[in-house]
Order: structure tokens, then C-alpha cells, then sequence
């Protein structure tokens, strides 16, 4: 967890910078917290076009309020208050059109993403580990929309603070760390096959993804 | 916080999993540097006070789901209210600012900029402006006195 004075400093000159028309650390901005806007839009089911258009907006809507933040040293946890309110209204948006069963189950990235090509030239080692981090990613999707909105948030690179986790999930900063840990332990016991929650039924593949591999 | 080992494997490989089956899109991230190219520093901003799309009471009892949305920009200067209606491939705004005034409007949306006229009682209509996110600037009409207005960003 990145949390301290030095960095909230750095943010802080990198906001102002921004204000006085510095593209550069307008930039140095986006390096910095575009993973973890990116983490709080995957953790909504919305369409790849949804979810480019709520990161897109979250950037845009800071470009009119760069010069007008209360708290400049607090820009990532004011990003991550507006991707979560526009995941929520594009969610809306998406339910109004078409009826939706519900509305922020989580779709998280699907591994198969990567390229057949790219899994051939892979060595040995690198399928194993290939396949463990399917089996995880897949274990963190099958998860309660709450938690794996929670650790994928947590995963944003750079690491957020718990103030921008907080934002991101709309939860107080004290029961981060609670809902963390539980999460993480119902990860566990995802991945040693001991639950089998209904949302696992989303991904049709994750039973052969679970079975004949052990992380190790 | 709890950091037994076991959870600090496991964040670990949850972090390269992400770093490696989901990263950050390369164009998203350009087009959020670009986005600073948007940045109107001399203009009021008019904030987006209501969206029928969250109002649940406002947009289910009053519209329908079938309705127009209804949204709201607030400055100190000026109110924006627009109506979106969604057509197959686009979208149709018909608004009206107040205190009604003629006015030139920029419907600033992805790379482009169309232009729409305000009238002398403020209203405006736009057709085919894309889905997306969309902001509209608004200055007084050639000749006009006063300070321009910028709306939020929002998704249409």
C-alpha cells in the first residue's frame, strides 16, 4: 500500500502542473492512475465500448475539474469516486435498454485474450504459469461481485492507496482490510475447490481450469 | 491489515495475472493524454447536477423506460437542460438554456467539434451527435457580451 507523504507531494505538483497547462505532467498523471481507473471499470459487466467510454469520460471530466480539486494530493481517490459512478451509470444506461438480470455482476478480463500464436512459443515453465495465473484469474472471477471488484481494485498498478480503494468501492477505509482478508480466504477456498458459488456457472470453463492443476 | 504470507503469495500472482490478462489498453491510455488537448481555460464550468438515468423515481415514474434522458448543467452564469433521445446509431439533443439568450454551442464529442445555434429564446437541437462521451461549450452569440460556459463530460 502506497500511502505517505512523499507521493501525496508529488501527486499534489503533478495537479497543479497539469492546471498551468503542463502536458507533460498531465501525462505523468495518466502513467499514474490510469491502472487503477481501469481496475474499478473492470470490475462492472459492461460492454468493451462501455468500458471505454467510462474511462474515457473519468479523464475527460478531470481535464474540466483539474483546476477547481479541493484536495489535489487526493486526484486518484477523486478518479476513482467518478469511474465508479460512471460504471454505475453506464450499468444504468445498459439495464435501461436492454432488461438486465443484473446490472454489476463482474466480467472480469478472460484469459483467452492472449494469442494461440503467443502460447506456442511459450516454454514449459511459462504454460505452467500460464496456467496457474488462468486458474487464479478465473477463481477472482467466479467471486461475489464485492470481492472481486475489492482485489482487482488492489491490483491496479501502481498499487492505490486506501483512500482511492476506498473511492473506488464506495466502502469506509476501516473495513478494507476485513473485507481483504476475507475475500482473499474465499479465494482460497475457491481455488482448493471447497466452494462452488453460483457465479461460477458464468465462466464455462472453469471447471476444466481447475482440474489436474495445483499452484506450486 | 492481514498479511499472512499465504495472502501475500496469492496478491502476487493475482498482480501478474492482471498485469498480464487484463492490462490498461494502449489506445485508452493515449486517448487519456490526449484528452488534456480538451481543456478550456476560459470558460465556466456547468456541472452536471442531474441525470434522469440515476434519478430511479424520476426516470421510471415520470418517463418510462422508453423516454427521453434528461439531463441538467449547472454554472454560476447559466442553467443547460437537454433532452437525449437515442436513435439506432446516434443520439438527438434538443436543449434550452436560462436565462434564454442567443448563444453558439460547440458539441464537443471524441476527435470533433459540431456547431449548433441557440436561438433567441435559447433553444438548441443537435442530430447525429454520436454516442460517447460529450461535452458542450457555449458562448455568447457574435456580438454577445460575456464568459463562456463548458459543460461536464458525459456518456450519451
Amino acid at each position: 500500500m502506497a500511502v505517505g507523504q512523499p507521493q501525496d507531494e508529488e501527486v499534489a505538483t503533478l495537479v497543479l502542473a497539469s492546471a498551468a497547462g503542463d502536458a507533460s505532467a498531465w501525462e505523468a498523471l495518466v502513467a499514474r492512475f490510469s491502472g487503477l481507473v481501469w481496475s474499478i471499470v473492470r470490475g462492472y459487466r459492461l460492454t468493451r465500448a462501455d468500458s471505454a467510454d467510462v474511462f474515457q469520460t473519468t479523464w475527460l471530466r478531470l481535464v474540466e475539474h483539474i483546476d477547481r480539486l479541493h484536495a489535489p494530493e487526493q486526484v486518484g481517490a477523486w478518479l476513482a469516486t467518478t469511474a465508479r459512478r460512471e460504471c454505475l451509470r453506464a450499468a444504468r444506461a445498459h439495464a435501461r435498454s436492454v432488461p438486465a438480470d443484473e446490472t454489476t455482476l463482474v466480467l472480469l478480463g478472460q484469459p483467452d485474450d492472449h494469442s494461440p500464436e503467443q502460447a506456442v512459443l511459450e516454454t514449459e515453465q511459462a504454460r505452467l504459469d500460464t496456467a496457474r495465473a488462468e486458474r487464479l484469474w478465473q477463481a477472482l472471477a467466479s467471486l461475489p461481485p464485492r470481492c472481486s471488484q475489492l482485489l482487482r481494485v488492489l491490483m491496479a498498478s501502481p498499487p492505490p492507496n486506501y483512500a482511492e480503494v476506498a473511492a473506488a468501492l464506495g466502502m469506509p477505509v476501516g473495513s478494507i482490510g476485513p473485507t481483504r482478508a476475507r475475500c482473499l480466504q474465499r479465494l482460497r477456498e475457491t481455488l482448493a475447490g471447497q466452494v462452488s458459488g453460483p457465479a461460477s456457472s458464468a465462466h464455462d470453463h472453469e471447471q476444466t481450469g481447475r482440474e489436474g492443476t495445483h499452484a506450486g | 491489515m492481514p498479511d499472512e504470507p499465504e495472502d501475500a503469495e496469492m496478491e502476487a500472482g493475482l498482480r501478474q495475472a492482471a498485469a498480464r490478462f487484463d492490462p490498461v489498453p494502449a489506445e485508452l491510455i493515449q486517448a487519456a493524454k490526449a484528452a488534456f488537448g480538451w481543456r478550456s481555460v476560459d470558460a465556466e464550468l456547468a456541472e452536471l447536477v442531474s441525470d434522469s438515468l440515476l434519478d430511479e423515481a424520476g426516470a421510471a415514474l415520470v418517463r418510462g423506460a422508453g423516454g427521453p434522458r434528461l439531463l441538467h448543467f449547472r454554472s454560476g452564469l447559466l442553467t443547460i437542460e437537454i433532452e437525449v433521445t437515442r436513435t439506432r446509431s446516434a443520439c438527438e439533443l434538443v436543449g434550452q438554456i436560462f436565462p434564454a439568450q442567443p448563444a453558439e454551442l460547440d458539441i464537443r464529442h471524441g476527435a470533433h467539434v459540431d456547431r449548433a445555434r441557440v436561438d433567441d429564446l435559447g433553444r438548441f437541437r443537435a442530430e447525429f451527435v454520436p454516442a460517447g462521451p460529450v461535452s458542450l461549450y457555449c458562448r455568447p452569440a457574435s456580438g454577445g457580451t460575456g464568459i463562456a460556459v463548458v459543460t461536464d463530460w458525459i456518456p450519451l
